[in-house]
């Protein structure tokens, strides 16, 4: 059967976590074997519109399988319409995920805007394995307190012995918090030498790993998920190339010193 | 897997066209390498060409309206409907209180039958099609100045061209074959004078760019023709022996000094002293033109003026040379040639003049007086005088200015037949709806912008019970007791050729892939390349003095910018059938109104922000797109998309001449959502 | 395994051929080459095809699945590649062909390409009248084709030369016995004799290798490039190498999802939802085409990504040099 015919998946919740953004789960029939890693996406379809790639934001370590969906287009706009019930189309896992048997045990996890959609996937793995790993902080920063996800769980996080700062750009009188870039978080943060996964806007991620590389992250230690316009997920197509790469197979997770020209 | 060779369905370019059929579906499409103007290129819609044609969107069936419903009918109801509605508007109120409206992307047997149904059948000539729209003016003022409205010479002639002159053209992206011989031209040597008040990628190609205030050609073109005079780069000799009236257009532009032109159109004198000596000094100079000229109150005397320009330079009548008009659409050319006019027969004959040579042809009475113009025909509905239309292959809710007006129009009508291949704003408004063949689905002719003849092929089936228009008009005609029994698009052609000079050599048999460029007057002439060479239709060319008017409707405090609308290279006017064409829908799925970085920062609106466009007709919602290709106080919507649709902005204000709006001015204002 | 053809049976085989699969050959339509299932026509070897016949491994459209909807539940329907033959594929097409089933055969195998690949019988063309603007032996990717046919004709005095290159190759000449004739020393002979004088036909493009391809590239303006680019993708649609697609669908709530042939010369094949485009200039898409055929695809395949056939030069628009990649004025 061809690579390009999606498996049916039934959207079981849907979470609103921002004015436009859905946390939904799916469940896969039993029948197929998924399974996945932090850091794959998979292709979503709403069939008559079309496919989208959208990262696994739920940690395999949890039964439930669940995606961000931010409205950005058609296709995305086609799953928020969506209700539960409903049946969409998932091809998938595609991608490498993070690398983390080449990851140090310290942890950094920094993520701008929606790109936290994808470092949650991890948190969530981290916090579930915690024993594997070292210091773990997590930096996340929104435009406003409005966009910000997730904020139910970071309690939980900081329970599990994570270092978390929340930040955003544009503070309002129900905002108690940091206001400011995720790079002004680093400082505030329990930093220790390791490993650094980031995901966000290009002027985000540069501005992280260059502060990252001074306070002693070395280069090849940083890991960025890259986004990129993706159709078959299969390194077919060649939307996804980043120079002789494609997103979709030799990343979305890259190094950082692979990607900083094309940043 | 079969491949049919036909002609593209976009443009006026007519490029040669491979359709690739597999089951009965169009599933891709090449060029044609011996094709005399194409050779083997497309441009990306030509490509995609085929697409459309199998999209489930199709109209299958006719469809009769129930209420707010349509529902599925025989065509023998659907058509004794609409002939019986037709005629019996007829008897009461009088013929003229039905008009028809053909299609500029029908075939020209298509046009024919269709204006034969109107003149023969409905005994009305109120007949028209969107030239209207676009080259009503180059029509109107090259008959006067020419005897002959069409580009005077061959698209690859362009190539030749030692100076260019392309005004209200984005050429690049409309009319992409024309460009791609302009820049050989400009590779070849050639100087390439761009005058647009936007910055397109063709006037960062060219030699000099102007960037006139929108609607004050006439002020810079009389300037130009100021310093030709004044230097003496005019060519004496040819206006001596081949023109008329140089003198009274002389004496007009004395005063037309750069100066002068410089405060009226903003262009600067230097500018317009260099553009004026190397223009007139080339040996071999051509204008190309589109709707930055046409699609004013004034169109129709810009026109002339260009007229005027290159009559002077004796810029005519050789290769290299000549007045280029690129006609929109792939047979709006053709629709022309066929006299679906309300003043004209095929062949661009006067209807008060020629009445007696159809009468004989076709056997039966004619109306004597010409009929109404398109718009003409939207303000008799309102009028309560036109109460019956049909209109065939066109979208005039979406295409014609002031939508809100025409929706009015429409909505007085008693009876309104539509036929298309696909549902649009307008079929939404009939009382029958026919489905008709794709241009894959029929054979005929298109005629290009260059006056080729080029046939197009049934490559494959039409879906559902869609049918040819050439069966649905002969099937009207014969109901209205008008002989019309051809056994095929080949016979209505002989039929054609016996009434129009131009297509007097046209026989399907002669038909190859170069076509035939009219004026082909019999079956040995080998048709035209170059118009004009040794004399004019006229005999002698005529210069007419033209004057620079103001715009009808001009910024002011209320509205302090000038819109114009027009279109983009990967969709096609409504946006019916490129929007269903994957790759182009996906290279611009939305409107975008583009707007200068300086009014962007008065106004602060960003880039990617939804905005309110309004005019005094009405108003859309779209995303802001700031580009210094825009000059300050202008802004640009483009025509192709019914969410944000650029004709609730536009007014129907005509250029007296040739009745066509003036799309390119008007005052607008923009803000914030 | 050799047979000889005689030229006057070459339609015959075709009709035989044609009775259990489509067979596909080049035909003259308004005076053009072009590949279409073969009914009989006159067959057209006189110049290459415009548009390669790698349309019918990779097609501009393609149906990947039908999608029918019952009570919120999906069925899909997969559509089945047909038997078919091509005849008259040449080396530089060929070499394509190897070039593409090294690309969709990285895992995970691309099942649509293969499924027609594995149906389709290659019955090549040694080409003996090189066109104009053909360097494949600088590209060397021809004029002769070394591999990948299933059986391989090489047009000599009289008919053609058959060469097997598979066991579908030796069923040919094993099933059709009435057809061919025992090839002689003299038919190698001239077969060899045919390929050395198009050999030497063939222009020496120097300037049009890979090798001076890629020193242009590091020296090309490709900003005034990109300024001169008419976004028309003909280059790549006439490259037979050239496979990028992209995924619609069509129809609601029944319908087809397809796969449609795309450019990466469109700004929108590169943008990313929200707008932002990592390759948001001309002169960068034409760059990467380049950089694509001339280093990704060489790099990762070990092959060609130009065959050298020359009509990306004869398609556009722009009417660029593709390989000095100057720029004229």
């Amino acid at each position: 059967m061809s690579q390009y015919i999606p498996v049916p998946v039934e959207i079981v919740d849907i979470d609103i976590e921002s004015p436009n953004t859905y946390l939904i789960t799916l469940e896969v029939p039993e029948e197929v074997h998924f399974s996945y890693k932090p850091g794959q996406f998979v292709m979503v379809s709403v069939f008559g519109l079309g496919e989208c790639p959208i990262s696994i934001t739920s940690s395999p370590t949890r039964k439930a399988l669940q995606l961000c969906i931010r409205r950005a287009g058609r296709i995305t706009n086609g799953i928020m319409d969506s209700r539960v019930g409903d049946v969409l189309g998932m091809r998938g896992p595609f991608g490498n995920g993070f690398p983390l048997e080449q990851m140090q045990k310290n942890i950094l996890i920094a993520g701008g805007g929606s790109g936290f959609a994808t470092l949650r996937s991890l948190v969530n793995y981290i916090v579930d394995r915690r024993s594997a790993f070292g210091d773990v902080a997590v930096a996340y920063g929104a435009r406003t307190a409005r966009d910000l996800y997730f904020m139910q769980e970071y309690e939980g996080w900081q329970k599990a012995g994570i270092d978390v700062g929340i930040t955003v750009d544009i503070g309002d009188e129900s905002w108690k918090g940091n206001v400011g870039l995720v790079t002004g978080l680093l400082d505030k943060l329990r930093l220790s030498k390791g490993s650094a996964a980031i995901c966000g806007p290009p002027i985000m991620i540069n501005s992280v790993a260059d502060k990252l590389m001074e306070k002693g992250f070395a280069r090849c230690d940083i890991y960025v998920s890259m986004e990129r316009h993706m159709k078959c997920g299969v390194g077919k197509c060649e939307h996804c190339m980043i120079g002789p790469h494609h997103a979709c197979q030799d990343g979305p997770v890259f190094s950082y010193d692979k990607v900083k020209s094309v940043l | 897997m079969e491949k049919v060779h036909t002609t593209c369905i976009y443009c006026g370019c007519g490029c040669g066209l491979i359709l690739h059929v597999e089951d009965g579906r169009v599933m891709g499409a090449s060029p044609s390498p011996l094709h005399p103007m194409s050779r083997g290129r497309l441009c990306i819609k030509g490509w995609l060409a085929g697409e459309f044609v199998n999209h489930p969107d199709r109209l299958r069936h006719p469809l009769v309206r129930d209420g707010e419903r349509f529902v599925r009918a025989t065509w023998e109801e659907a058509l004794s409907f609409t002939a019986a509605s037709l005629k019996a508007i007829g008897q009461e109120f009088g013929a003229d209180g039905v008009g028809v409206l053909t299609s500029a992307k029908g075939t020209n047997e298509e046009n024919y039958l269709l204006m034969k149904l109107a003149r023969a059948g409905l005994k009305t000539n109120n007949v028209d099609h969107v030239a209207r729209l676009c080259h009503a003016p180059t029509v109107a003022a090259l008959s006067y100045a020419f005897g002959s409205g069409a580009m005077t010479d061959s698209i690859s002639s362009l190539a030749r061209s030692d100076a260019i002159l392309i005004v209200g053209s984005n050429t690049t992206e409309q009319h992409p074959l024309v460009a791609s011989y302009i820049l050989q031209a400009r590779a070849n040597g050639a100087k390439l004078i761009v005058v647009d008040p936007r910055k397109t990628q063709l006037a960062k190609l060219a030699d000099l760019h102007l960037r006139p205030r929108p609607g004050t050609d006439i002020a810079w073109i009389n300037a130009l023709l100021h310093v030709i005079i004044r230097e003496s780069l005019h060519d004496k000799e040819f206006i001596d022996a081949r023109t008329d009236g140089f003198e009274a257009v002389r004496q007009a532009v004395s005063s037309c000094t750069p100066d002068w032109a410089g405060a009226i159109s903003g262009i600067e004198k230097g500018d317009l002293e260099k553009a004026a000596r190397i223009f007139g000094s080339a040996e071999k100079g051509a204008v190309v033109y589109a709707m930055g000229i046409t699609q004013h109150t004034v169109g129709t005397d810009n026109v002339q003026a260009l007229a005027n320009l290159v009559l002077a330079t004796g810029n005519i009548g050789r290769e290299g040379t000549g007045l280029c008009p690129l006609r929109g659409h792939q047979n709006v050319q053709g629709a022309c040639d066929m006299g679906a006019l309300p003043d004209l027969y095929c062949g661009y004959q006067k209807v008060q003049l020629s009445r007696q040579r159809f009468e004989q042809a076709w056997g039966t009475e004619l109306p004597d007086r010409p009929g109404l113009t398109a718009l003409e025909m939207l303000s008799a509905a309102e009028e309560g005088k036109l109460r019956g239309l049909f209109i065939v292959g066109e979208n005039p809710m979406m295409s014609y200015p002031d939508s809100g007006r025409v929706r009015k129009a429409l909505d007085c009508l008693e009876f309104l037949a539509v036929c298309d291949i696909f549902p649009t704003e307008t079929t939404e408004l009939a009382d029958v709806i026919l489905p008709a063949a794709s241009f894959a689905e029929k054979d005929g002719t298109f005629t290009s912008t260059e006056r080729r003849i080029q046939r197009i092929r049934r490559a494959l089936d039409p879906p559902g019970e869609a049918r040819p228009e050439i069966e649905i008009a002969s099937d009207l005609l014969q109901r209205l007791g008008v002989p019309a029994d051809y056994a095929s698009a080949a016979e209505v052609m002989e039929e054609i050729s016996t009434l129009s000079a131009q297509y007097g050599g046209v026989h399907y048999d002669r038909l190859g892939v170069n076509g035939l460029q009219w004026p082909c007057p019999s079956r040995n002439h080998p048709g035209t390349g170059t118009l004009h060479a040794e004399s004019f239709p006229i005999g002698r060319a005529r210069f007419r003095a033209v004057e620079h008017r103001e715009p009808h409707e001009m910024a002011d405090g209320e509205y302090p910018l000038t819109l114009s609308t027009g279109r983009s290279l990967y969709h096609f006017h409504t946006g019916t059938m490129t929007r269903r064409t994957s790759l182009l829908d996906r290279e611009v799925p939305t409107p975008v109104v583009d707007i200068s970085p300086e009014d962007a920062k008065l106004l602060q609106i960003r880039g990617g922000q939804t905005v309110i466009v309004e005019t005094r007709r009405g108003s859309i919602r779209l995303e802001a797109r700031v580009t210094d290709s825009m000059p300050k106080g202008n802004i640009f919507v483009p025509i192709h998309f019914c969410e944000a649709p650029a004709n609730a902005l536009t007014a129907q204000t005509l250029d007296p001449q040739s009745k066509i709006p003036e799309y390119k001015v008007s005052a607008a204002r923009i803000r914030r959502a | 395994m050799r047979a000889f053809l005689p030229g006057d049976r070459l339609k015959s085989l075709l009709t035989a051929l044609g009775t259990h699969m489509d067979v596909v050959a080049p035909q003259l339509v308004e005076g053009a080459v072009v590949f279409a299932s073969w009914k009989g026509q006159e067959i057209a070897l006189q110049e290459n095809s415009l548009l390669p016949p790698l349309e019918f491994l990779l097609p501009q459209r393609d149906v990947l699945f039908r999608y029918t909807q019952d009570s919120g539940r999906y069925s899909f329907v997969e559509p089945s590649a047909k038997f078919r033959l091509i005849f008259g594929i040449r080396s530089c097409d060929l070499c394509a062909v190897a070039a593409l089933d090294k690309i969709f055969g990285s895992a995970p195998a691309d099942h649509p390409y293969f499924d027609k690949r594995r149906s389709t019988v290659l019955v090549a063309l040694n080409c003996t009248r090189p066109g104009e603007n053909c360097f494949c032996s600088s590209s060397g990717s021809g004029p002769e084709c070394q591999d990948l046919f299933d059986l391989l004709l090489t047009e000599i005095r009289d008919g053609y030369l058959a060469e097997t290159g598979s066991p579908a190759g030796i069923m040919i000449l094993k099933e059709h016995p009435d057809l061919f004739l025992d090839a002689q020393e003299s038919h190698l002979a001239e077969k060899r004799d045919v390929l050395r004088n198009a050999n030497s036909a063939l222009p020496v493009r120097e300037e049009r290798s890979a090798a001076n391809v890629r020193v242009a590239m590091e020296k090309a303006d490709w900003d005034a490039l990109g300024l001169q680019c008419l976004n028309c993708g003909s280059c790549t649609f006439v490259c037979p190498v050239c496979h990028c697609f992209s995924i619609f669908d069509a129809g609601v709530p029944d319908g087809e999802r397809l796969r449609c042939r795309d450019t990466c010369l469109l700004s929108g094949f590169s943008r990313m939802a929200g707008g932002a485009n990592p390759r948001i200039s001309q002169g960068e898409r034409l760059h990467n085409w380049y950089l694509d055929k001339f280093e990704y695809i060489p790099q990762k395949t070990g092959l060609a990504g130009c065959v050298g056939c020359g009509r990306c030069s004869r398609v556009c628009l722009a009417q660029m040099d593709r390989w000095s990649l100057e720029v004229g004025r």
